[in-house]
This record gives structure tokens, C-alpha cells and sequence, in this order.
């Protein structure tokens, strides 16, 4: 009895407690009778997922700073709340957190990240009382409750080139950036031509490091460009933190964009392009309350305020020049000045065929997606090509890497062809005959694989190779010229196929340069003994040799002894310069989305194989990386680009010697 | 050419690759002697090497401590050989299906945590070589014994250590004991469980040091699957080696010699195709393994499940 009294007592009070809630709930809920009402029971719920740090003084922070700015305009904690995930670089997690925030009842939930698209494309849909927005894109995908956001960085950029120009003494500029796409591509033309609007004779070296998160890279790009006369340095995303440094070390001019950054280096930083999300989150929010959940799309630009241009007051800017960079902004904003700058958004959609639904890919792989080789000049193109066709609304890709176990490999290909992928690769000359096997089961689908010329005359079969001694070639040039001891070293994995054309051409190249040079070369046995490849390394040094080079995954145990015993390295398939830095000469790297394209398009039109490919020099499949930092020898850079030349033109013939 | 071979740069290279490379062998085969002198089989060395490497590698990476890399490989090899006691032991599986199913687990769990936590092949500053006072000035021997890392010397270290605990103590009594006969051994008081717990948990810690000798000492590296199939060499260098700390040293030596001997015919450019070269290091081993076998026995209980009658 005591116990029903005591059931009864708790259930009366949680009763009141919920009737208390309700009352307050009920509240400012003051919409006009008629209107579909939000039903809300407390603040406004806002989740963002980012991916860096709200810290970042860049992309993510910009966001961030945008929330904090909404909640104090809303009246604190009690008006709006709001939480995040950063640092959601994989994203897959960033989808699991999306998922997470809508189940949970969030008013708005922010993907801050074009990667998230086609997460969001899936999500949405299963939540359609919540709101969701996106950026930096225009692309709603026609859903209700999504919308988007983007932003004219080009404005920004624009002004800040004028700036710049206008007060560089060197005539020299550096930009250090991402990647060539989006935002950053944007800014950084828009950097460009204000530049040369202000002084046509001005250079502006670009240079983009291939990744928003490896600062040491950014801190050195800028370092390059200090070294080659730059006295003013800009740059964006969040990995510019280390080109700041450098810009402060050598006392140049730092120009930010996307936050204030001018707190890393007040002396030297002149001026930020600030983004102002807030700008646009206001106006969603209040979308929201009118009861529309998305369909829409928003720019930030000087113009609407989204985008604002903060100079720094410890900085002595000229007053002429601060009057410029005032009527630039002003020219921008009522349209007398026209920066040339178009947004890039769909520029590349017309050139890629277009699929329904999206144009599926799948790709098995036997090493790992970062092995700085093979499997990694695959994934770099597939990355690429997905850019070019609209991200991952106009193509997705899967894969499976680290597949050595070649029954394994073949068991995947197969699964990919029969989950309907339009394209299944199978990247290894390993995987060959199981590909044969599997192609004529499956009819409708379209494979791919290399590196071989071979497509077994089956007629849904692609195959694709690289001519690798080519720039093999280019390497021994180089390699042979540089080598004070005469004795180069080469750790191969086995005697056939990419590897043997690669190492064949290295060969040639050096003794082509220098009859006399003694070209040792080792293959080890194996794609994947790191520690072997490293001891054939030492075994090279201890013979006197002080340059190597080495092909497949396992040479980055090759390379560490390279570092260690302080002789160059010469790269292939992949950049390898970021593992040593001060050693590495230059990289043939690999561009297979040259062969992909044709793939795709031939697909477009019909045709499922038949055909194979070669990336070469000349078509732009093999490109010459040379490592900005290495002290190359003008005569020698000179040489090694008359190779490249002369291999491209056929004044020079590669005799490989069998 | 072939007389190249005996000039004293190439003998002293040789030796002392062969001695980098015997250092991860030395580590997880030793370990593996230990478990099955014991009775128990583990295949999953490579898998426990796989997850110390990458261990070593982050948490010297993160913390800039070479020391606690070590340690860090220790407590996940440990944790693994704990895992694979309990499945053979408690839940008496069979020890070359279990073994291998830890070796699957330690090359997609190190790949996983690669991918997430790392994202790309980055380098760390590994143990410098250390160079031991006078020794190290020796011409030749000083070269290739003592300008080595201090895991290379520990590796060697280990061999006399193992030799001794297995032949000379009491623990090694039981272990040998509850190998040959583990009902004997039981019913003299040897808790057979617990011996065997604690040699695969050994195994395991030494197959942990095993991956970070590579990943924080000789390489300074980590990449998916870089252990590469040594970890089954090293359940090979056991046979060869009799099991006996002794034997799986000569092995392991052997094993590395013939192989930095093969680099070298290649880079002298001793007409032997590639291919050939790089088999005769296991072309030897299965033949040195051919006339052991024959001559010593195993461990009597191994691959055996041991229950207690009654």
C-alpha cells in the first residue's frame, strides 16, 4: 500500500513538472493563427557537424563564430542552443552524426562541408520535420528541407590582391592553397585578379598543396615562396596556420580569409576577409519559423554583409591605400568593378557526361588508399574525377583496399558488379584472370584494370597502363646528373610489368646522361616488405650509391634510408616528397583519371570495354613533380625539362635495352 | 663480379644487414619458442606484431616518447596474447584456425586505426643508432655489431635470457613440463592454464616489440600490412630453430644472412635472375628445415587441448 502511494506521488509530480514544461513551451510560440506553427518546446535547437576544429581560424571557426553571434542575437541559451561535432574529416562519422542530430530533434542541423553532400542527400529525406543546411554549394538536390549556402570568396580575394599588389615592393606574391576547387580556387583567382588589375606587371605564384590539413606542406609552400622573392604571402583553409608562421618569420605581408587571422601574426598580417554566416543563418532561421525547412539557396558577398573586409589596425596601411581597398569594396558591391571571376559551380558538369542517378564506381585495390603509390594514384584520380563531375551527387565511388589476397579481391569485384556499379576497377595486373572469369557474368557492367594492355578481346573489359618509363626516364636524367659518386641504386619489388618498365627507364635515362654511371639495381621479391626494401636500401648506400629510387608500396622503407644516409630520392607513381622533404629530387606521379575520363565517357556512349589505355608524358597521365625545396641546379632543371620535352615531341627515343 | 662478394665492404654490409633484419625475427620468435615449448601453437603473431607497430608507432608519433612506443607495443601485444589464451585455453579452440583468425583481426584493426587516426604514411624519429663506447671503434666487428639501435641489441639480449629461464629455472621446468606432458605436469601441482596464460601473454608482449622494432627503431614507418609474412617466418624459425633459443638465433641469422646476401648478388650485378635470388633465403630454410625436422622432435602436447580427466 505503501508503495502504490508512493507510485501515485511520483507520477502526480512528473505530471505537473510535464504541464509546466508545456506552459512554457507554449509561450513565445506567438505565430499568426493559420500558419503552420512550429511546435517548439524551448530554444531554437541548431547542431552543426564541421570538419576541423572551431578553432581552426579558417573555414570551421568561420561557422562557428557565426552560431556564437546567432545565440547572443537570440537572446543567450534560453533563445537558441546549439552544439556541434568538429574535426569530422571522415564522413562517414560526419554522416552517423548527422543521422544522430536529426533523431534527436534538432530545429536545423548544419553539414559544414561540401564532402557531406550525398550524406545529407540520404539523410534529409527520413526527416522531414527537421531542417537541414549545407554549404559551400548551391545545390539543394530539390529537397524540401534542405537548404544551401556558399560564399563569393572571390570578392574578398579581389580586394585583398589589390592590396597586395599595391604594396608589394618585390612585385613578387605567393598563395598557398588546398586544392584547385570550391571556395579555395574561387578566392584564389579573385586573389590573382585584383593583383594584376592593380599591377598588371605583378606575379602571382600559386601554389596548391594537395590537402587542407597538412600545415608542415603549407609552411613549406610558403617558405618556397619566400625564397623565390615574395614579400606578400596569402592563402586558404585551415592549413594555413603554417604559412602564417613563415609569413611572420620573414617579416612579408599575410592576407586571411574566411577568419580573422590577424591574432597568429599582428605585425604582419594587413587585412582578412571575414565570412559572416550569420548573415545567412538568420535568414534560415527565420525561413524556419515560417514554417519553410529548405529549398532554398544563399551567398554570402560584400554586398549582403555576409562577407566583410577587416583591416588590421595595428597594421600601417597607407592611407591611399586603404582608400583603394575601400573603393574596390565599393565598385564590387554596387557592380562597377567586375572581378572576371565567375562561380565555378557546374563549369565542370557540362564537360562530364551525366548519368541518372549518379554514375556508381567501385575499385579494388591491393594496397592501402595512402600507400604514397599504386593504390594511392588511384584513389587521387577517383577523388579527382568525383570533383570534376559534381561531387558525389554526380558520381560515387567505393573501394576496397589493402586487397593482396587476390581470392579475396576477386570475391569483391564480383559483389561490386552484382550490387549494379557502373564501373568496377580492379587495380593490380594480379587480378587479371579472376576479372576474366567475372566480367562475362555480368554484362551490364563495365570493368576496368591495369596496369596491362590486355583486355582478354572480352567486350565489357577496359584496360589501362602507364608508359612508367617514361618518366622513369626523366628520373635517371636527373639522377645521373646530380650523382657525385656515380652509383645510383634501385629497389624494384618483382621483375615484371610497371615496376620493371619503371626501373628499365631509370636505367636508360642515366646512362643516357652518363655512359660511365654504375646503376645498381635490386628487386626484392615483394610489393609489401617494407623492412627488405629498406635493408636493399642500405645494402645500395653501403655500395656507394647517393641516389635511389624504387617503385611500389613497400619502397617507403627505401626512402627513410635515403633520409638517413642523406642521398636523394627519386619518386614514382605517387608525390613521395612529404616523407622526406629534404631528400626527395622529383616525383613521376600518376594521373589516371586522364584514362578514367575517356572511360567514362565511353560509357556514356555505349561502350562497356574493348579498349586500353596508356598514360604517358604527352597526354598529361604522367606528370614530372619536382620537389619545390630540393636545391636543383638551374642546368639541371633545365635538362630534366628538355627530357620531358624531347620524350613528348619523340626527338628523344627511350631504348629500354631489350 | 662474384669475387666482389669477399671485399670487406660487402662482407661487412651483409653482416650487418643481416643483423637489422634478424632483430623482429629474434623478437616474435622467441615469444612463439615460449608458447609452444609450452603446447600452444600461435599463428597469430603476424596480426600481434601488426597492432604493435602501429601502437609504437602512434604513441611515439603523439607523444614523442620512443620509450612509451615500446611500452604502449608491450600492453597491446600483451592484450592480444590474453585474447588468444582465453580462445585456445579456456574455450579450448583450435589453435592454428584460432591463430589465424588473430592474425586477420591484427592486420584490420592496425589498417583501421591507420586510416583513421593516421590517414597517411607519415615518418617519426626512431631510436638513433647507438654506438657503444670502444666497442663500436673496432674496424669491422665494431661496424656491424655495435652501431646498431638499442632494440637490436636487445633482440640479441634475449636469446641467452630465453635460453636460460627455459633450461635453467624452474619456470622453465614447468613450461618444458607442461609441453611434453601436461598430465604429468598437472598432477605434480603445475597449473597447466596458467602456464600457458603466461607464455602466449609473453609471446604475445615480445611479438608486440617485435612490430615496434620495425615501426619505431628500423623503419620508422608505419604502412598497412608492413610486417609483410614475417610473423609466419618467424613460427617457421621455431621449427628450424628445434625450439631452442639457440637454434632459432642460428635460424633467424641464417635466415637474414642469405637474404641481405641476395640484395647484394643483385646490386654487384651477379647474373642470377631476380627472381631466383629473392627465393633463396626460403629455399634454404626448407632445406635446413628438412634435415632438422627429421632429427628433432616437437613439443609432445602441441596443438593439444589439455583437459583435466575427471
Amino acid at each position: 500500500m505503501k508503495k502504490f502511494r508512493f507510485i501515485v506521488s511520483v507520477l502526480l509530480l512528473l505530471s505537473v513538472l510535464l504541464a509546466a514544461c508545456q506552459g512554457q513551451g507554449a509561450a513565445p510560440a506567438g505565430e499568426e493563427p493559420g500558419q503552420e506553427v512550429m511546435e517548439e518546446t524551448g530554444p531554437f535547437r541548431v547542431a552543426v557537424v564541421m570538419p576541423s576544429a572551431i578553432n581552426d581560424l579558417a573555414f570551421s571557426q568561420s561557422m562557428y563564430d557565426a552560431l556564437v553571434m546567432i545565440q547572443v542575437e537570440m537572446g543567450g541559451e534560453d533563445g537558441m542552443q546549439f552544439d556541434y561535432s568538429d574535426g569530422m574529416f571522415v564522413v562517414d562519422d560526419a554522416a552517423a552524426a548527422i543521422r544522430d542530430y536529426a533523431s534527436q530533434g534538432y530545429d536545423l542541423v548544419i553539414a559544414h562541408g561540401s564532402q557531406y553532400g550525398s550524406s545529407l542527400q540520404e539523410i534529409a529525406p527520413d526527416f522531414p520535420e527537421t531542417s537541414f543546411a549545407w554549404g559551400t554549394t548551391a545545390e539543394t538536390f530539390g529537397i524540401a528541407n534542405i537548404f544551401a549556402y556558399e560564399a563569393a570568396s572571390h570578392q574578398g580575394g579581389y580586394v585583398n590582391g589589390v592590396i597586395a599588389a599595391s604594396l608589394s615592393n618585390s612585385g613578387i606574391l605567393g598563395v598557398v592553397g588546398p586544392i584547385e576547387v570550391g571556395d579555395a580556387k574561387l578566392y584564389v583567382d579573385g586573389f590573382v585578379a585584383g593583383a594584376v588589375a592593380t599591377k598588371p606587371e605583378i606575379q602571382v605564384n600559386v601554389n596548391y598543396i594537395g590537402s587542407f590539413s597538412d600545415v608542415a606542406l603549407a609552411a613549406e609552400a610558403a617558405n618556397t615562396h619566400v625564397a623565390a622573392g615574395a614579400d606578400g604571402l596569402t592563402g586558404t583553409a585551415q592549413m594555413v596556420v603554417g604559412a602564417i608562421g613563415v609569413a611572420e618569420e620573414s617579416g612579408g605581408m599575410w592576407f586571411g580569409t574566411q577568419a580573422s587571422q590577424t591574432e597568429l601574426a599582428p605585425a604582419n598580417v594587413v587585412a582578412n576577409q571575414v565570412y559572416r554566416w550569420d548573415v545567412v543563418l538568420n535568414e534560415i532561421i527565420d525561413l524556419i519559423h515560417g514554417g519553410t525547412l529548405g529549398g532554398q539557396s544563399f551567398v554570402i558577398d560584400l554586398a549582403n554583409g555576409g562577407e566583410v573586409i577587416e583591416f588590421n589596425e595595428d597594421y600601417d596601411l597607407p592611407a591611399d591605400v586603404k582608400a583603394l581597398a575601400e573603393a574596390t569594396i565599393a565598385g564590387i558591391i554596387d557592380g562597377s568593378i567586375d572581378t572576371g571571376i565567375g562561380a565555378p559551380v557546374e563549369e565542370m558538369g557540362e564537360m562530364a557526361p551525366e548519368f541518372e542517378g549518379g554514375f556508381r564506381v567501385a575499385v579494388v585495390m591491393p594496397s592501402a588508399i595512402n600507400d604514397l603509390a599504386f593504390s594511392q594514384s588511384m584513389y587521387d584520380a577517383l577523388v579527382m574525377i568525383q570533383v570534376e563531375m559534381g561531387g558525389e551527387d554526380g558520381m560515387q565511388f567505393d573501394y576496397s583496399d589493402g586487397m593482396f589476397v587476390v581470392d579475396d579481391a576477386a570475391a569483391a569485384i564480383r559483389d561490386y558488379a552484382s550490387q549494379g556499379y557502373d564501373l568496377v576497377i580492379a587495380h593490380g595486373s594480379q587480378y587479371g584472370s579472376s576479372l576474366q572469369e567475372i566480367a562475362p557474368d555480368f554484362p551490364e557492367t563495365s570493368f576496368a584494370w591495369g596496369t596491362t594492355a590486355e583486355t582478354f578481346g572480352i567486350a565489357n573489359i577496359f584496360a589501362y597502363e602507364a608508359a612508367s618509363h617514361q618518366g622513369g626516364y626523366v628520373n635517371g636524367v636527373i639522377a645521373a646528373s646530380l650523382s657525385n659518386s656515380g652509383i645510383l641504386g634501385v629497389v624494384g619489388p618483382i621483375e615484371v610489368g610497371d615496376a620493371k618498365l619503371y626501373v628499365d627507364g631509370f636505367v636508360a635515362g642515366a646512362v643516357a646522361t652518363k655512359p660511365e654511371i654504375q646503376v645498381n639495381v635490386n628487386y626484392i621479391g615483394s610489393f609489401s616488405d617494407v623492412a627488405l626494401a629498406a635493408e636493399a636500401a642500405n645494402t645500395h648506400v653501403a655500395a656507394g650509391a647517393d641516389g635511389l629510387t624504387g617503385t611500389a608500396q613497400m619502397v617507403v622503407g627505401a626512402i627513410g634510408v635515403a633520409e638517413e644516409s642523406g642521398g636523394m630520392w627519386f619518386g614514382t607513381q605517387a608525390s613521395q616528397t612529404g616523407l622526406a622533404p629534404a631528400n626527395v629530387v622529383a616525383n613521376q606521379v600518376y594521373h589516371w583519371e586522364v584514362v578514367l575520363k575517356e572511360i567514362v565517357q565511353m560509357i556514356a556512349d555505349g561502350e562497356f570495354g574493348g579498349i586500353s589505355f596508356v598514360i604517358d608524358l604527352a597526354n598529361g597521365g604522367e606528370v614530372m613533380d619536382f620537389n619545390p625545396d630540393y636545391p636543383l641546379p638551374a642546368d639541371v632543371l633545365e635538362l630534366a625539362e628538355a627530357t620531358v620535352k624531347g620524350i613528348i615531341d619523340g626527338s628523344i627515343k627511350i631504348d629500354l635495352g631489350n | 663480379m662474384i669475387s666482389e662478394l669477399f671485399s670487406m665492404t660487402v662482407l661487412v654490409g651483409i653482416l650487418a644487414s643481416g643483423i637489422r633484419l634478424a632483430t623482429p625475427y629474434l623478437y616474435a620468435a622467441i615469444g612463439e619458442t615460449f608458447g609452444q615449448r609450452s603446447g600452444v601453437l600461435n599463428l597469430g603473431i603476424e596480426g600481434q606484431m601488426l597492432l604493435g607497430a602501429f601502437a609504437a608507432f602512434y604513441v611515439a608519433l603523439t607523444t614523442g616518447n620512443l620509450w612509451l612506443g615500446v611500452l604502449a607495443a608491450m600492453v597491446v601485444g600483451a592484450l592480444m596474447g590474453l585474447a588468444m589464451s582465453f580462445v585456445t585455453i579456456n574455450l579450448q579452440a583450435e589453435q592454428g584456425i584460432s591463430g589465424i583468425g588473430f592474425y586477420l583481426f591484427g592486420l584490420g584493426l592496425s589498417d583501421l586505426l591507420f586510416q583513421k587516426m593516421l590517414g597517411t604514411v607519415e615518418t617519426v624519429k626512431g631510436f638513433p643508432k647507438l654506438q657503444i663506447p670502444f666497442l663500436s671503434d673496432i674496424p669491422v666487428v665494431g661496424e656491424i655489431f655495435f652501431r646498431q639501435n638499442v632494440l637490436v641489441y636487445f633482440a640479441f639480449a634475449l636469446v641467452p635470457l630465453a635460453w636460460f629461464i627455459l633450461n635453467k629455472t624452474t619456470l622453465g621446468l614447468k613450461i618444458r613440463s607442461v609441453g611434453e606432458n601436461p598430465e604429468a605436469a598437472d598432477s605434480l601441482g603445475v597449473s597447466v592454464a596458467r602456464i600457458r596464460y603466461f607464455t602466449i601473454i609473453l609471446g604475445g608482449t615480445l611479438s608486440g616489440i617485435a612490430g615496434a622494432s620495425l615501426s619505431i627503431a628500423l623503419l620508422n614507418v608505419f604502412q598497412q600490412n608492413m610486417t609483410s609474412g614475417l610473423g609466419f617466418i618467424a613460427v617457421a624459425l621455431v621449427y628450424f630453430g628445434a625450439w631452442r633459443p639457440w637454434g632459432v638465433l642460428g635460424g633467424a641469422l641464417l635466415f637474414s644472412l642469405v637474404n641481405s646476401l641476395q640484395l647484394w648478388v643483385q646490386v654487384l650485378g651477379i647474373p642470377i635472375p631476380s627472381d631466383i635470388a629473392v627465393m633463396m633465403p626460403y629455399i634454404l630454410t626448407i632445406f635446413v628445415l628438412v634435415i632438422t625436422v627429421s632429427r628433432v622432435r616437437p613439443p609432445s602436447a602441441l596443438t593439444k587441448v589439455f583437459e583435466r580427466e575427471g
